[in-house]
């Protein structure tokens, strides 16, 4: 017997497919070529950038520009992957293979942003990269969007930069790097870029990356291995960002901001949600400017959910997903092409019912970013 | 009944050397680890990544294996996931990080020399 299912529609037992689902990718990574990065820098920095470019790079790793410490000890093998991408056509090919419709673009080396010493090269690196990400990647025709990066190291120069894409479509957030962040984004420092962003219309997301530097929660220099240090600085980092966020009340101070939290996994939310609830009951008057219970102010918060969690039993991912309202707030996110990302086919067979699915492979993402979605 | 197909001939897979073949509807990945020809699926259980596209090396590992010491082992017998890393003993199919991982491993006969793989 044949089914027929019209257009659009599904049929109970058949699930979705990739080609058929409107797909987000919330994060992917774009390679900064430095030399390119030379000709969009302000003087004398382009000279600076030139010199970087003699240096050869390792992975999320260029002396001068990426100041990442890696401690590992090297042995031969691992992923022989390429796991750069380094033109706009070339990610749209990858993503493509995918099945990802739309994607917003992060960088590789200036994850690393926050670490750059220099505060007026970090200004510097910031504005040139987002004149050549808007330039040479972002594309409504590829459905490429940018993540406007913003050097911590000078908030009102990233709030210039805000105020000068406002209304330009090509970008769908301001990024703020948090690998080695001195001041917490909680900090009323970074009020200027809160207020353009959100004039601007455009959500702030947090990303971090796996580094070991004097700065908390990044002194992980007790730690041996990748897999120590990778599997606590993104989460850790997350939470110290989002921690300092509410108990500055920047949700409360800035209602219109849209925040998201990228590239932790999901399994830290739930446990910071819970714990600051019942910290909250306690201590409610040192945090007045929170109206409610800080689990309640978080569900405003998105989250992108690469690497997303494994466990044996996988419905213990949808039991994970429901202790965060994750079917409202959790974004596919890829991490293309890095060394750990997700593929959406791996997504798409997880046991989610067919309209969280489509929630988070794309509908949460298109309200969170603005995106268009295909009717 | 299992049945041998021709995957080409031994002279073009050197020692160290391993590519992937299409052959009765399945993608195998066909390895010389110094002499000895293996085939594997070029399918990884973790997300289903090119399994075989990997590089082969070999493992850093500890236990009544290495005699409880830490050894480099199993040199040009490993070959790791090209998407996430996870690594596979070639001669046995097992995987490393996993041991209730197994994948299949398919016998290779070399015959006047052509390679012929039994499935």
């Amino acid at each position: 017997m044949t089914t027929h299912v019209a257009a659009g529609e599904q049929s109970a037992k058949r699930r979705e497919t990739l080609a058929e689902m409107f797909v987000v990718d919330a994060d992917v990574h774009v390679h900064e070529d430095p030399a390119q990065l030379a000709e969009y820098a302000a003087p004398p920095w382009d000279v600076a950038l030139r010199e970087i470019a003699k240096t050869p790079e390792r992975y999320l790793d260029l002396p001068g520009m990426s100041p990442r410490a890696e401690y590992r000890v090297p042995f031969p093998g691992g992923s022989n992957r390429r796991q750069i991408v380094t033109s706009a056509a070339e990610m749209r090919g990858g993503l493509d293979e995918l099945h990802v419709d739309q994607a917003v673009l992060f960088p590789d080396h200036l994850l690393s942003l926050a670490m750059v010493r220099d505060p007026a090269f970090a200004t510097a690196l910031a504005s040139a990269y987002n004149r050549w990400l808007h330039e040479r990647w972002c594309s409504e025709e590829r459905s490429l969007k940018g993540a406007l990066v913003v050097a911590p190291q000078n908030p009102d120069a990233g709030a210039r930069d805000i105020r000068a894409y406002a209304g330009d479509r090509r970008f769908a957030c301001v990024y703020l790097p948090a690998s080695g962040l001195k001041t917490l984004y909680g900090h009323e420092l970074y009020d200027p870029v809160y207020q353009a962003a959100a004039q601007a219309g455009l959500p702030v997301v947090i990303h971090s990356v796996e580094t070991v530097y004097p700065a908390f929660p990044f002194q992980l220099e007790q730690f041996r291995t990748s897999l120590a240090v990778h599997a606590l600085a993104h989460p850790l980092s997350m939470v110290a960002n989002l921690v300092s966020m509410l108990e500055t009340g920047v949700p409360v101070r800035h209602p219109e901001l849209r925040i998201g939290f990228m590239e932790a996994g999901t399994a830290w939310i739930p446990f910071i949600a819970n714990r600051l609830d019942k910290e909250y009951i306690e201590r409610r008057r040192e945090v007045p400017l929170l109206q409610e219970r800080p689990s309640v102010t978080m569900r405003r918060f998105y989250y992108g959910t690469q690497p997303i969690e494994e466990p044996e039993r996988r419905r213990d991912l949808i039991s994970l997903f429901e202790l965060f309202d994750g079917e409202n707030c959790a974004m596919f996110a890829s991490d293309w092409p890095h060394h750990d990302f997700d593929h959406p086919q791996h997504f798409l067979g997880l046991p989610f019912s067919p309209e969280a699915r489509r929630k988070i492979m794309g509908l949460n993402a298109a309200a969170f970013f603005g995106l268009d979605v295909p009717s | 009944m299992p049945r041998e197909y021709a995957i080409g001939r031994a002279a073009e897979l050197s020692d160290g050397e391993h590519r992937v073949v299409r052959v009765a509807g399945r993608e195998l990945g066909v390895f010389n680890v110094r002499g000895a020809f293996h085939a594997l699926p070029n399918l990884c259980p973790h997300q289903r990544g090119p399994l075989c596209e990997g590089g082969v090396s070999g493992t850093i590992d500890y236990g009544p294996h290495t005699d409880y010491k830490l050894a480099w082992i199993w040199e040009g017998e490993v070959v790791t996931c090209p998407w996430h890393s996870l690594e596979f003993h070639i001669p046995t199919g097992r995987c490393i990080a996993f041991d209730d991982i197994r994948l299949r491993t398919y016998e290779v006969r070399v015959t006047d020399g052509e390679l012929r793989v039994v499935i």
